[in-house]
């Protein structure tokens, strides 16, 4: 048996959707006879995630992130395979379970809207039956380490989106959650809060020891949370692993970035030039040759500094995905 | 405190109740906030109890008697329709209509990510506290019609009506939640509660007087004949003893299936994606 607080084998979502051409005629037909199509959301993926990761979940609009979580929130019941969270099967939604892990969704609220925060709070302890001084520690916890101070007072429809987030965060883990399913968790947010979140998590995480399954769509909260990623597209995974390896793995090039004494210099017969300012230049080398075209540059020109790096995180997810195409 | 909070932590059944309060609380202090809603309330229930009694004076102008109900009967069964009525729109309808918006937009995730019985939590997430003015204008129009009757009420009666309307409030549930897991699979189910809606309004008359299918219908499709005559019936020394034993085991099935039902719909939900 394994120690791992997620495990997934084969688990596969198949839904069933209306389909139909478009026009009255079809819509008229449709009544009668009603043409579902069969979509594969999440098609057989199996991973396992140990005590205290921080996992990136990554993948385009649609590829089945979103789904994966809900089945191991016990939100959606898996057409076949097997999903097991701290031991428990997610779908049987048995109170043990519910009760130590959380699902927090950027795009929805589940705070009362016209009444302050705490009240709702309040709400959240009765029904997760936390004793008063370890509600009140925990709250108090979590709204210093937020920032969230005076919030907590005013009625949640006055807040802005971002302190709302915070706030709904604060509302997510009362009950002191070993396990944190976060979908896109700072969508919509500015830079500032986003940053705010993102610290946020991994202080808990490192506090609590808490398991994170994470969504985002901001790059810059994958690579400040996640040492490892599982991408997803058309329901499958294309890689899990370390995020360093992401780019190891699918990245076909590498950008070097030369700044040279003399701005007039012809780059061209080196690499493709994503940029040139004057003196700087950036450009992108296949992998394979990055080491052979380093040294020509140096050989060949009067080069003031070099560097190699590894391509934008965002475009080796695009990579990944056009070579799953 | 902390003893308090151990009972909490031992009893199911206890936190539950405490649950169901915290809701009703919550629900109240967000009503609070509208008090235009109890003005409308207030106009609304009038010219509910007013064109109830309008056609209540048309009716008893041309006869004494309607399929053996006198006027002040009568009134009291209008008096007991409009009181349950209110309390649907305070209790039932709200949660039924926030449960099938949930449904339609995937919000009932945080319903279900809960600790707690599922049905019981979106059952009791809402109140419309001002809908009370129904309940109260029902309850003065049931007293009115009382004093009008001949008979005095006895302690057996008044028994008997509490529980037979404790029995319709079960029904009324059982029904539109059972409508609203319909939502599962149709997503828009606003119609088929507007057609409760119609249909509650037959429950103005005993049952009694409508024909045969309809009779049928009102009973066991949409249980009003049981939610508000039998309660009726009661105060009117008309109850006959199998009529309230077969609702309690009526309410009783419908209440199995209706927790059945629940599960069975949770399993086809599929939320609104992201």
């Amino acid at each position: 048996m394994s120690e791992s607080v997620v495990h997934v084998s084969e688990l596969t979502k198949v839904f069933k959707v209306p389909e139909r051409e478009p026009g009255l005629r079809a819509a008229a037909k449709a009544l009668i006879r009603r043409q579902t199509r069969e979509v594969h959301a999440v098609e057989a993926i199996s991973f396992d995630i140990e005590p205290g990761e921080v996992v990136g979940f990554l993948g385009p609009n649609g590829a089945g992130k979103t789904t994966t979580l809900k089945m191991l929130a016990g939100l959606l019941y898996p057409t076949s395979g097997e999903a097991r969270v701290l031991g428990h099967v997610p779908s049987r939604r048995e109170k043990d379970y519910l009760r130590r892990m959380t699902m927090v969704m950027g795009n929805r609220n589940q705070l009362q809207w016209d009444i302050p925060a705490l009240d709702s709070f309040e709400l959240n302890r009765a029904i997760y039956r936390l004793r008063r001084d370890d509600y009140l520690a925990m709250r108090d916890e979590l709204v210093e380490l937020l920032d969230v101070g005076d919030l907590v007072r005013k009625p949640v429809r006055n807040l802005s989106l971002g302190e709302r987030m915070k706030v709904e965060i604060v509302g997510s883990l009362l009950h002191r959650p070993m396990v944190l399913f976060l979908d896109e968790p700072t969508i919509g947010l500015d830079v500032t809060m986003q940053k705010r979140i993102r610290t946020f998590v991994a202080e808990y995480n490192e506090r609590h020891g808490a398991t994170v399954l994470l969504t985002s769509h901001y790059m810059a909260d994958v690579e400040a949370l996640c040492k490892r990623v599982i991408v997803i597209h058309h329901g499958q995974i294309l890689f899990d692993g370390a995020l360093s390896h992401l780019a190891n793995e699918f990245a076909a090039y590498k950008t070097i970035g030369v700044l040279l004494e003399d701005g007039n210099v012809e780059l061209d017969g080196y690499g493709e030039v994503i940029s040139r300012d004057g003196d700087r230049a950036i450009l992108r080398i296949p992998k394979a040759e990055t080491s052979r075209v380093a040294a020509r540059l140096l050989s060949e020109h009067q080069v003031l500094d070099l560097t190699i790096e590894e391509p934008p995180i965002e475009d080796v997810i695009e990579m990944v995905f056009a070579q799953s195409r | 405190m902390a003893g308090g909070d151990q009972a909490v932590l031992g009893g199911g059944r206890v936190n539950t109740l405490r649950v169901g309060w915290l809701f009703f609380k919550v629900g109240v202090m967000n009503e609070l906030q509208y008090r235009v809603n109890f003005f409308v309330q207030l106009f609304q229930s009038l010219i509910q109890v007013g064109t109830g009694l309008v056609m209540l004076s048309l009716v008893y102008s041309h006869t004494t008697e309607l399929n053996g109900w006198k006027e002040s009967e009568l009134l009291s069964l209008l008096g007991v329709q409009i009181l349950l009525g209110g309390f649907i729109h305070t209790f039932i309808q709200p949660n039924m209509e926030l449960l099938m918006q949930d449904v339609q937009q995937g919000t009932l995730d945080y319903a279900l990510t809960k600790p707690e019985d599922a049905q019981i939590l979106i059952s009791v997430r809402q109140v419309r506290i001002w809908q009370v003015v129904e309940v109260i204008s029902g309850l003065v129009l049931l007293i009115v019609g009382l004093t009008g009757v001949q008979s005095s009420i006895g302690a057996v009666d008044a028994l008997a009506f509490t529980f037979a309307l404790g029995i319709g409030g079960v029904l009324v549930y059982c029904f539109w939640l059972i409508l609203t897991i319909g939502a599962f699979w149709v997503v828009r189910m606003e119609h088929v509660l507007e057609l409760f809606e119609g249909i509650y309004q037959t429950g103005r008359w005993p049952v009694g007087v409508y024909p045969g299918w309809l009779r049928y219908s009102v009973t066991f499709l949409v249980p009003v004949a049981f939610a508000v005559t039998v309660p009726a019936e009661a105060l009117t020394s008309r109850l006959h003893w199998p009529t309230l034993v077969l609702s309690v085991a009526f309410a009783a099935a419908l209440f199995a299936f209706t927790r059945w039902f629940w599960r069975f719909g949770l399993r086809h939900y599929s939320g609104a994606s992201a």
